[in-house]
């Protein structure tokens, strides 16, 4: 349907009565006065063609600047009338198809391009239409009750498909109304977390571009801080099945400082969750991309600062396996980064109180490193960390240097071992084969492959 | 673990390797999985492999993909068709993965199996596992779902069919758009399953939902399943369900929408037939032609000639060629562009008269475009329009532009014309050619990139190969070795390259008297990079030339490059003396 076809439908319903304690007469006419502004505000200009129109695109601007004042300097609430030409408005003006990406002009620029933010030229309009919807959902003489009628999940779904807006401006004024329209209507809150959600789970498994990831998840750092304690199963689903994933996708830098908010904002709520958090970035550790690998790094490190000493203690050896391999990163960064996890105190502290489980894991590591890493840096960190333990636990890093010596001599012969096993396993499968000649004829007794079209 | 001299329990040695660490041994031994089946014989893989291999699917995605891959050809190694549905448990779990790879893996594994499943089986382990599938609480169980129904629904019964044609309608109203996206994908796959009565009715409302949509992406595939169904409807049927929405959506508001719909509208004017493509479909292809946004306007650009074919040549004339000029010269490049590439198609489909009329002026534009690619996707089809109104008329604009994109600045460009050039001199023939592009395929041998001298010489090849060894004598010979004194090392060495490629084509005599002592030359030259080139050259040369003349010639130039002061000259000219002897004694 079209938006500008339906534009007069608000005038029929014009007529209901005015809020009481109003003289019928003087509401009638501010209310008319209103509409008509509001009214004069639909029709859509074409932005692309700088110079058609432009008394009428100016007036249409004026128009919208008083509106904004209207609202503003407003001293009686806001008739049903009102609001439902208000958002007619927004829709007709907000809601629209984004145009493809611009390809690049020439063929040398395609290779070096990187991606310019783009600026809708129409956002001279879109601007105050977007600051006359702020005002509208945080003047308190809109009355949630009356609006939630227009303020629905349909409005709110075409909402939350702007903020793929290439426009970072217009990302900017979504995230602010949106966290307005979370607050004041109660009554679409779950709506919102479950379309947010749905953008989520298409990012993350249909492998699409989104550009506002990171505005949606700024949003919802203040919504999930306003949850409730203890948090409902609802909400640690929403952390588990749509936060955690969103370490998969290979843009996850656009939006890693927003979702590690949103996630320790859960830890500070419900601390036994760090330990599902920690599970969840070991799933999808990065294997190839070096820069991601040094991100989840960080992450990681902040999660653990929050940790307690018994969730800890459930993931250590998965996730000490997975340091040690970073710590073996050609990738001198990565590298170094897992080593500087060791200056921090906390951390220090637990491994140190663990240390009879976590040293024997990345003790291997370590004494890979002295011998073979390429870079200096590398090196003597490693060398400090190794110093460390030894000052730790000398007994234990003697132990451990032992062990490596002899799990290397014996590293050898467990290949071959594993090389015969399969070789013996081979044989016997052979051996076993002709108990099962029938089975190369198989396919050939099976009904036709594709079933038949009746 | 066991030693080498105890028994082995395959299934010990899967699950003492599944437990290690590394997950490259984890993959090997999913991989060997048919070697553990085999060992274990058909009724142990039954029970006990299959049974552990259900039970363990929480490692990393990349082992659970290759196990959903290895269990979909899984079926000797249980016995054979009768016992498949002892697979379906595992790669139902697995089809409910988070990991799109793995769930899709998973699925087509599960359709594999389900085809060569008995009908009986399919009624009673197939169909329950689609049922709970597309029940399953989370959305990726009923993503799965979507895309088996094809497979289950031929061997239902009756109810069975009820009940799956409704389960598959709700699915496509799943409050989730992930699901509906899914169910609208693989509307087609089950659609072309189910009988033309209900085709009729129940899929054509479900399909009238899915178009319905108020989430672009969903209504995206609807339009993909809209020729899919046309094709599948009977004509009359196709007319009144799928035309008015075809219609509908190259109008939708979303240039998505309105591009699928470009892209996909010639195949369902196959579905149609003639007439209502006239009425309805042309004019709705006309405003693809014509609309705002010049990502639909290329798809339909690049449509053209397709739709041209299915319309009779008056029509073409009439409705499609005025906006088939107003494109050639549309503000986007990339539109120009894929007109470029279809429209030389258009000639044969119109006729002498009218390309020559209508057509040429276009073609002629579109060279004169300002870019490359343009130009390029136009000279790449010349054989096409060479065969309607034959070179005469082209030649005199197709110069100018190739010498244009011969010295184009942007080596891509060059690379792709002088691939085109083989063709060209084939169309154009050996007078033309010599007046005016040879001057160019030499000035190409001393290019500044690479890859361009590479394709230099290697066009050389393909000319001396199109106009025979005696105009190669003529033409290119004298004028490749006189640049063998170039001063800069690395064109002396395109020059050893274009030897070595000319020599096969021009024989052992020309080889002989002409190449050979210009190789044997090189091989004193003061750049070791160049020395050891002239050993790979003469290596490659030796079987084209006598016994004799390698005996005489080339051997004493490599026993001499192979004392070279260069280690890497010694080794080349070591390889090729090897070679050498190796012929030597074969012949």
């Amino acid at each position: 349907m079209s938006p500008r076809e339906n534009g007069s439908v608000g005038k029929p319903n014009a007529s209901p009565r005015s809020p009481s304690g109003v003289a019928a007469g003087e509401g009638r006419s501010r209310e008319d006065a209103f509409i008509q502004k509001v009214d004069i505000c639909c029709t859509v200009y074409d932005f692309a063609d700088r110079g058609k129109d432009s008394p009428e695109k100016e007036r249409k601007r004026q128009v919208l600047m008083s509106l904004v004042d209207s609202i503003g300097a407003a001293e009686e609430p806001l008739t049903e009338a009102m609001m439902s030409a208000c958002v007619h408005m927004f829709r007709v003006n907000l809601f629209r198809v984004f145009p493809p990406k611009v390809r690049s002009a020439t063929v040398g620029a395609s290779e070096t391009e990187e991606d310019e933010p783009f600026f809708d030229p129409s956002w001279y309009h879109l601007q105050v239409v977007y600051e006359l919807l702020l005002r509208f959902v945080t003047s308190p003489f809109v009355d949630p009750k009356v609006a939630r009628k227009y303020v629905d999940s349909s409005f709110v779904s075409k909402l939350l498909d702007l903020f793929d807006s290439d426009d970072p401006r217009e990302r900017d004024c979504l995230k602010t109304v949106l966290h307005r329209i979370y607050g004041k209507f109660m009554g679409n809150r779950p709506f919102i977390r479950k379309a947010v959600s749905n953008i989520f789970y298409r990012f993350v498994s249909e492998a699409d571009h989104h550009n506002g990831i990171a505005e949606l998840l700024e949003v919802f750092g203040s919504v999930i801080s306003g949850f409730a304690k203890p948090l409902k199963e609802e909400h640690k689903l929403f952390l588990w099945k749509a936060l955690i994933p969103l370490h998969k996708p290979k843009t996850v830098g656009v939006y890693l400082p927003q979702l590690t908010y949103c996630i320790t904002q859960f830890i500070e709520k419900e601390p036994k969750l760090a330990g599902t958090v920690i599970r969840g970035l070991l799933k999808y550790w990065p294997v190839t991309n070096s820069q991601k690998e040094m991100m989840f790094l960080g992450e990681l490190e902040e999660v653990l600062e929050l940790i307690d000493m018994a969730e800890f203690q459930k993931c250590m050896v998965p996730l000490f396996r997975r340091i040690a391999n970073c710590l073996n990163s050609s990738h001198f960064q990565v590298a170094e980064r897992a080593l500087f996890l060791w200056n921090n105190e906390h951390l220090f502290d637990m491994i140190s109180q663990n240390r009879q489980v976590i040293v024997p894991l990345v003790y291997p590591a370590l004494e890979r490193n002295a011998r073979l890493h390429w870079n200096q840096s590398v090196l003597n960190v490693t060398m400090n960390v190794r110093k460390m333990f030894f000052d730790m636990d000398e007994r234990l890093l003697l132990a451990c240097q032992s062990n490596f010596q002899v799990e290397e001599e014996k590293r050898a012969a467990t290949e071959e071992r594993r090389r015969l096993t399969w070789e013996q396993l081979e044989r016997n499968a052979d051996a076993f084969q002709p108990a099962n000649t029938s089975f190369p004829a198989a396919p050939s007794s099976a009904p036709p492959v594709v079933p038949t079209v009746t | 673990m066991a030693t080498v001299d105890e028994p082995l329990y395959p299934i010990a040695v899967l699950i003492d390797e599944l437990k290690n660490e590394d997950i490259q041994l984890r993959l090997n031994s999913i991989r060997r999985l048919s070697t553990i089946a085999r060992a274990l014989g058909e009724e142990r893989t039954r029970k006990e492999l299959i049974p552990f291999l259900s039970e363990n699917n929480d490692d990393e995605d990349e082992v659970l993909l290759a196990m959903a891959e290895e269990l979909g050809v899984f079926i000797p190694y249980v016995g054979g068709v009768e016992h498949a549905h002892v697979l379906l448990p595992p790669l139902e779990t697995l089809s409910t993965v988070e990991e799109t790879c793995v769930r899709d893996k998973a699925v087509e594994s599960l359709c594999r199996i389900g085809a060569q499943m008995k009908e009986n089986d399919i009624v009673d382990f197939f169909i329950p596992v689609v049922k709970r599938l597309a029940s399953g609480e989370w959305f990726t169980a009923r993503v799965s779902s979507c895309g088996l129904f094809h497979i289950a629904y031929p061997s239902a019964t009756d109810p069975l069919k009820t009940e799956l044609r409704t389960i598959y309608g709700q699915l496509c109203q799943d409050d989730m758009p992930m699901v509906r996206r899914a169910a609208a994908s693989n509307l087609g796959k089950f659609a072309a399953t189910i009988e033309q009565s209900h085709l009729k009715t129940e899929i054509m409302s479900i399909f009238d939902d899915l178009t319905q949509d108020d989430q672009d992406s969903v209504r995206l595939l609807a339009v993909e399943g809209c020729a899919a169904l046309g094709k599948l409807l009977e004509p009359q049927d196709c007319v009144a369900h799928i035309l008015p929405v075809i219609v509908n959506f190259s109008q939708d508001k979303s240039w998505r929408v309105r591009y699928m719909v470009a892209n996909q509208l010639y195949e369902l004017c196959e579905a149609v037939g003639p007439e209502p493509t006239r009425a309805d479909l042309v004019p709705a292809y006309v405003r693809l032609l014509r609309d705002n946004e010049a990502e639909v306007r290329i798809a339909a650009a690049g449509k053209v000639t397709k739709f041209c074919r299915i319309l009779s040549p008056q029509l073409a004339v009439q409705h499609i060629l005025p906006c088939v000029k107003e494109l050639s010269s549309d503000s986007s490049q990339h539109v120009r562009s894929a007109l470029a590439s279809v429209i030389m198609g258009m000639a044969p489909v119109l006729g002498k008269d009218a390309t020559i009329e209508q057509l040429l002026p276009i073609f002629l534009s579109l060279l004169k475009d300002e870019f490359p690619d343009v130009r390029l996707n136009i000279i790449s089809k010349l054989d096409q329009v060479n065969q309607v109104i034959g070179i005469d008329l082209l030649s005199q604009s197709l110069l100018p532009a190739i010498v244009e994109l011969a010295e184009d600045r942007h080596w891509r460009v060059r690379l792709a014309i002088i691939e085109y050039i083989p063709l060209l001199a084939s169309q154009l023939g050996v007078g033309f050619f010599d007046d005016k592009l040879g001057a160019l395929c030499m000035q190409w041998l001393e290019d500044k990139v690479y890859s361009i001298r590479e394709a230099a010489a290697n066009n050389l090849k393909r000319l001396a190969e199109e106009f025979g060894p005696e105009w190669a004598m003529q033409h290119i010979i004298p004028q490749v070795l006189e640049k063998i004194n170039n001063p800069h090392y690395l064109y002396r060495m395109t020059i050893l390259q274009a030897i070595s490629l000319l020599a096969p084509v021009m024989g052992a005599e020309i080889t002989c008297q002409k190449l050979l002592p210009v190789v044997i030359n090189s091989s004193k030259d003061r750049v070791p990079n160049i020395k050891f080139n002239v050993a790979k050259v003469l290596q490659s040369l030796v079987p084209i030339l006598d016994q004799s003349v390698v005996e005489k010639t080339v051997k004493p130039c490599l026993v001499e490059l192979s004392e070279d002061p260069d280690v890497d000259v010694r080794y080349y000219a070591n390889q090729a003396l090897q070679a050498c002897d190796q012929i030597m004694m074969s012949s």
